[in-house]
């Protein structure tokens, strides 16, 4: 049996055997082996030893952000801060004594939020289409096209940031104003995710691929076209990977820093990791600032905070299975 | 399809029927469903990566008169040798960072997938390294990874084993980092793969139980081979990623405030960004940026080729 | 079968919302060009700051007039360049004065001759060693502002446990240095060190103690790097003999990493350290952090038993191609001129009474303010403050800078380096100096081509 493993005879056990009993329920195999409760209470270890290590970043983010100034890199891995100095949370709002600026989150958060989601949902459903075209479609230059579409991900983005910059200032969007109701200056941000991106498009079109063609080739029959194909087929199969594709892509803007430094030029268009930014810049002590990290941690666990709730209601998703469903049909 | 491979049709032929694909159907209904792909790629993105070419030859620097150089930043390049450094450390790094990063994130998808109850939390802690400011985890590695008082030493010292300098040490830099960010940056690759594995189709693994299977082999012998397309994508992902590795290097020894960068742990992104925004030499970084490029594009074209006897699509005949 | 004509409407609209948008912003873009000299004043690298920035800002705003743009955040060379390659540079930014050299070297700064003469700006009135950095070619490209001052901050519970006179922290006595620093190291049971004797800074502070050892690392008119001298690799020779003979970098910096520096902890409250040379604006975190220590402030001093300083801070400085240089030009002259000086630090010494916070005064580019803020503004908070805030005012008399060069960046990265390299065990003092000196040389003639 140690041929299993070659993609051939994986492929012959899996088209001789019908589905024949009922579905059994979906977890089984996964289930921690019951029967031994050594292999269980290992299991149940290494489970908690892991989610500790994973857990400890944020956990310290969120107790040093709890903490006084004067504790703050007290180095102990102290956790509970003693005593809960909750005046770091207002001062993300009002500044710390000495320091006039006041943090703008609300408009942060507003700018982000609908920066993020706008993009998240224009890149999910363009790179979708073009992952759908890589994925079922045969035409020519389609190993070409999708050569480039790996090639754009290959050069370093330094070399392509002036010119980039320089494309935007010829379209007219690195000055003021708006358009389309929606500040210029935010174009760059979010407006190229229209045209899919590298990542998931090679992402979505892994997935795709798993799809089996049959389904397809049956659909066509029943009088599918090419887009109710996407539409009702693949779409929904795939859809674990299209909202792997929106949080990921949800986060990555939350916590985009570099194109916002060179594209936001006033205050009102700020996004949260661009204020974030400023934070650093003023309260680190090159700039006259005292290190008031713990207000700046504080802001940072606030900015999270978001992104956790998105990643969580996203995530349920992500065990659904892709060609389980399809085999069931 | 089968009677075109047995006919084996001469190269006229071939291109013949190239052609004739641009006559079908599907492949209209492709090119429009590549479209926006196509649009912004021609609008967008070639533009500036053509433009960065031009550079290459230039001595661009934005603020003086840019001249023609030729071939003169390559030149420099090749003889460069702090581009030798930054190139052998980057790979020090990839080839440490990128299987360490693939088989970290496999068994945390395999341990995530098991999981019952709760199972939100656990897939959200797991992926909460990559949300946590970077603020925090900056400081930590310098904490955790501090030879002298560290966790990981102190807990080392308790097994009779004493820890190297991972922050000083030039021999342990690349190593410390890789694990750091190879633990704590495995988020999305679990993700992606336990997507894949709860796609698997249940009948395999009742099939493999028949054959008296351990779970071992359920893994070796049906999961691998099922989630292959997705072990693909991270292999891809993070060599490309890894070969361009900035972030957290940068903040960890190049910044302004943490100037202890050395030969160990010049990463060759963090020396294009050096070349051009603090030297102003864009020509040179441009250039620099397509050496890089090609180097990408050449371990990816071997990746991929050596893949296809591993990787498995189960929609494709 | 008609429905890839869907995808193909989708895919349409998605194409046409941009077309849409790259026209209207075309169209935009034209319209854009009948703004320029609307008396707006862009400011770059300057967002609302402190109450020391803000009581200055609004003074100036009031002298210059007119829309003041600045949004928030630091001066970040990235912006800026893409500005300036767009053809849109601010009109004034506010910048680290080592970069307001390198780039006035390049050429993206204006110098400054018509605006010090037309606002009659009093050059006398800013310190000498601060202009130095910004001048170049005999122009002078910036008005300086901050300015940083090192003294060697001493703990004197350490001295007097180890039983170190405060005689023997004096650099222009290396073997005496030597040995108390030697005095004053302690280990853990595992080797580990506990507590730093002396620590000289490095790779940062490597110029200033080049300087000590009589070697200014770069020429007057920064053409011509001096990174090998004798001299110098005599002085990082000696610096890395306090590092070795205190435990050796990796376990000097790993323990130097836990110390507790902002905090109430820090490393001079709790004895980590016995002297370290530091940045002047330590003494208003210990300040305020844990006003209970008793410290001393030294000046650093040369060889010769001469004191000498190493200054670092910021400037303004007007890009070629600003729209609104005049405007520029009297903002900068407002910022940094005595009176506004002296109403932010009056204003700081009372927002410090009424939160009772210690207050160790402003130390600002302008000696004349300098003074004045010292004797009109501070009050005592202790023997021992009183007396490091007293130094520190005096060392600046015996000031240095790196002077302007068109190659700065390439050359702090070349002397760096080279500290790191010997700091990690991988070169000596004199290969990697030599090495240095070949990469700076190298990179001044590139640039001056």
């Amino acid at each position: 049996m140690s041929s299993l493993s070659s993609p051939g005879s994986a492929q012959s056990t899996a088209q001789p055997i019908p589905v024949t009993e009922p579905v059994v329920p979906a977890r089984r195999w996964w289930r921690p082996p019951t029967g031994n409760p050594f292999a269980r209470a290992a299991y149940l270890l290494t489970l908690g030893i892991v989610t500790i290590i994973f857990l400890y970043p944020f956990v310290w983010a969120v107790s040093s952000s709890l903490k006084t100034r004067n504790d703050f890199f007290d180095n102990q891995a102290r956790l509970i801060p003693r005593p809960f100095n909750w005046v770091n949370y207002k001062q993300v709002f009002t500044g710390v004594p000495g320091q006039v600026y006041q943090a703008a989150f609300g408009t942060w958060l507003w700018n982000s939020l609908w920066i993020a989601v706008l993009a998240a949902l224009t890149v999910t459903i363009s790179s979708a289409l073009v992952a759908f075209a890589f994925a079922y479609f045969r035409f020519p230059l389609r190993n070409f096209f999708f050569g480039c579409v790996l090639a754009t991900m290959m050069l370093p983005g330094v070399a392509t940031l002036v010119p980039t910059y320089l494309l935007w200032n010829k379209l007219g969007f690195t000055g003021p104003g708006t358009f389309l109701f929606l500040s210029k200056n935010q174009y760059p941000l979010w407006a190229p995710n229209l045209f899919g991106s590298a990542f998931y498009i090679f992402l979505m079109r892994q997935f795709f691929l798993g799809i089996p063609r049959e389904l397809f080739e049956a659909a066509r029959m029943d009088g599918d076209n090419y887009w109710t194909m996407f539409w009702r087929i693949a779409a929904p199969l795939a859809r674990p990977a299209m909202i792997v594709t929106a949080v990921f892509e949800f986060k990555a803007n939350w916590t985009e820093l570099q194109k916002s430094l060179i594209y936001l030029r006033s205050d009102a268009t700020f996004t949260i990791p661009r204020g974030l930014k400023n934070l650093l810049d003023l309260y680190g002590p090159s700039n006259g600032g005292h290190g008031d990290y713990q207000v700046i941690v504080a802001a940072t666990v606030l900015a999270t905070l978001p992104m956790i709730v998105v990643f969580f209601l996203g995530q349920r998703y992500f065990v659904e299975g892709i060609a389980t469903q399809g085999r069931k049909g | 399809m089968a009677t075109a491979i047995a006919a084996a049709p001469g190269p006229l032929a071939r291109a013949r029927r190239w052609f004739a694909g641009f006559g079908e159907r599907d492949t209209w209904a492709a090119f429009a469903f590549l479209s926006p792909w196509l649009f912004g790629f021609i609008v967008f993105t070639s533009g500036p990566m053509i433009a960065s070419l031009v550079l290459s030859f230039t001595d661009y620097s934005i603020i003086q008169t840019t001249h023609n150089v030729g071939w003169a930043n390559y030149h420099n390049a090749l003889h460069d040798p702090y581009v030798r450094t930054a190139m052998r450390n980057t790979f020090i790094y990839t080839a440490i960072s990128v299987p360490l990063h693939v088989i970290v994130a496999l068994w945390l998808a395999s341990l995530l997938a098991r999981v019952g109850r709760f199972g939100g939390f656990f897939r959200t802690a797991f992926y909460l390294p990559q949300m946590s400011p970077s603020v925090a985890t900056g400081i930590l590695y310098l904490l955790i990874f501090n030879g002298s008082f560290g966790v990981l030493n102190v807990a080392l010292r308790y097994l009779h084993i004493s820890g190297p300098y991972w922050t000083t040490d030039p021999n342990w830099v690349k190593p410390g980092l890789a694990l750091m960010i190879s633990v704590w940056g495995v988020g999305a690759s679990v993700v992606i793969f336990l997507a894949a594995i709860k796609g698997v189709p249940q009948h395999l693994y009742e099939a493999a139980a028949m054959d008296g299977a351990s779970s071992w082999r359920k893994f070796r012998d049906v999961t691998l081979p099922m989630i292959s397309p997705a072990i693909f994508f991270v292999v891809i992902i993070n060599t490309i990623n890894g070969l361009q590795t900035f972030d957290q290097v940068y903040t960890a020894f190049f910044n302004q405030s943490t100037p202890y960068g050395t030969n160990a742990s010049l990463m060759y992104a963090i020396y294009i960004f050096q070349q051009a925004f603090s030297f102003l030499k864009f020509g040179y970084a441009s250039a620099l940026s397509w050496l890089l490029f090609l180097v990408i594009a050449v371990i990816t074209i071997i990746q991929i080729v050596a893949s296809r006897r591993f990787v498995y699509y189960e929609g494709q005949r | 079968m008609q429905g890839w004509r869907k995808a193909l409407v989708l895919a349409t609209m998605l194409a046409s919302i941009a077309v849409l948008a790259v026209t209207a912003g075309l169209a935009s873009a034209h319209g854009n060009k009948a703004n320029i000299g609307n008396g707006t004043l862009n400011i770059m690298g300057f967002g609302k700051g402190d109450d020391v920035a803000e009581t200055r800002a609004a003074i100036a705003s009031k002298v210059v007039g007119g829309t003041i743009n600045r949004p928030s955040g630091s001066f970040n060379d990235q912006t800026f360049l893409a500005a300036v390659a767009s053809g849109n540079p601010p009109d004034l930014v506010y910048l680290d004065r080592q970069k307001v050299g390198s780039y006035a070297a390049k050429g993206a700064f204006m110098p400054l001759t018509s605006c010090i003469k037309s606002q009659k700006i009093n050059m006398k009135q800013y310190r000498q060693a601060a202009v130095n950095e910004i001048t170049y070619k005999n122009q002078i490209y910036g008005i300086p502002e901050f300015y940083d001052v090192r003294t060697i901050l001493v703990d004197n519970k350490v001295l007097d446990q180890s039983g170190v006179s405060i005689g023997a922290l004096n650099p222009a006595k290396p073997a005496a240095l030597l040995a108390a620093a030697k005095k004053m190291v302690k280990f853990d049971s595992n080797g580990n060190v506990t507590r730093i004797g002396f620590d000289p800074k490095m790779p940062e502070f490597f110029p200033l103690w080049a300087k000590a050892y009589g070697v200014d690392i770069l020429s007057k008119d920064g053409l011509h790097a001096n990174l090998n001298a004798p001299g110098a690799v005599k002085a990082l020779t000696y610096a890395m003999s306090l590092i070795n003979a205190q435990g050796g970098w990796n376990k000097f910096k790993s323990f130097r990493d836990t110390w507790d520096f902002f905090g109430s902890d820090n490393q001079v409250q709790k004895n980590q350290v016995g002297a370290w040379p530091m940045e002047q604006w330590y003494y208003n975190v210990l300040a305020s952090g844990s006003p209970d220590v008793h410290i001393t402030a030294l000046q650093f001093r040369n060889l010769k038993n001469q004191p000498i300083n190493y200054e670092t801070g910021s400037a303004w400085a007007i890009p070629k191609g600003a729209k609104n240089p005049q405007a520029a030009c009297a903002w900068a002259k407002a910022m940094t001129s005595v009176s506004t000086w002296m109403a932010a630090a009056r204003n700081r010494a009372a927002l410090r009474k009424a939160s009772k916070t210690p207050y160790t005064g402003i130390s600002t580019g302008n000696s004349i303010a300098d003074q004045d803020i010292y004797k009109q503004t501070y009050t005592s908070i202790n023997p021992f403050f009183d007396e490091a805030v007293k130094k520190v005012l005096d060392v600046q008399r015996f000031s240095f800078g790196i002077p302007a060069s068109p190659a700065s960046a390439e050359f702090q990265a070349a002397w760096q380096n080279a500290v790191n390299r010997v700091l990690a065990g991988q070169q000596t003092p004199k290969q990697a100096l030599d090495q240095a000196q070949k990469e700076a040389t190298a990179a001044i003639k590139a640039a001056t081509k």
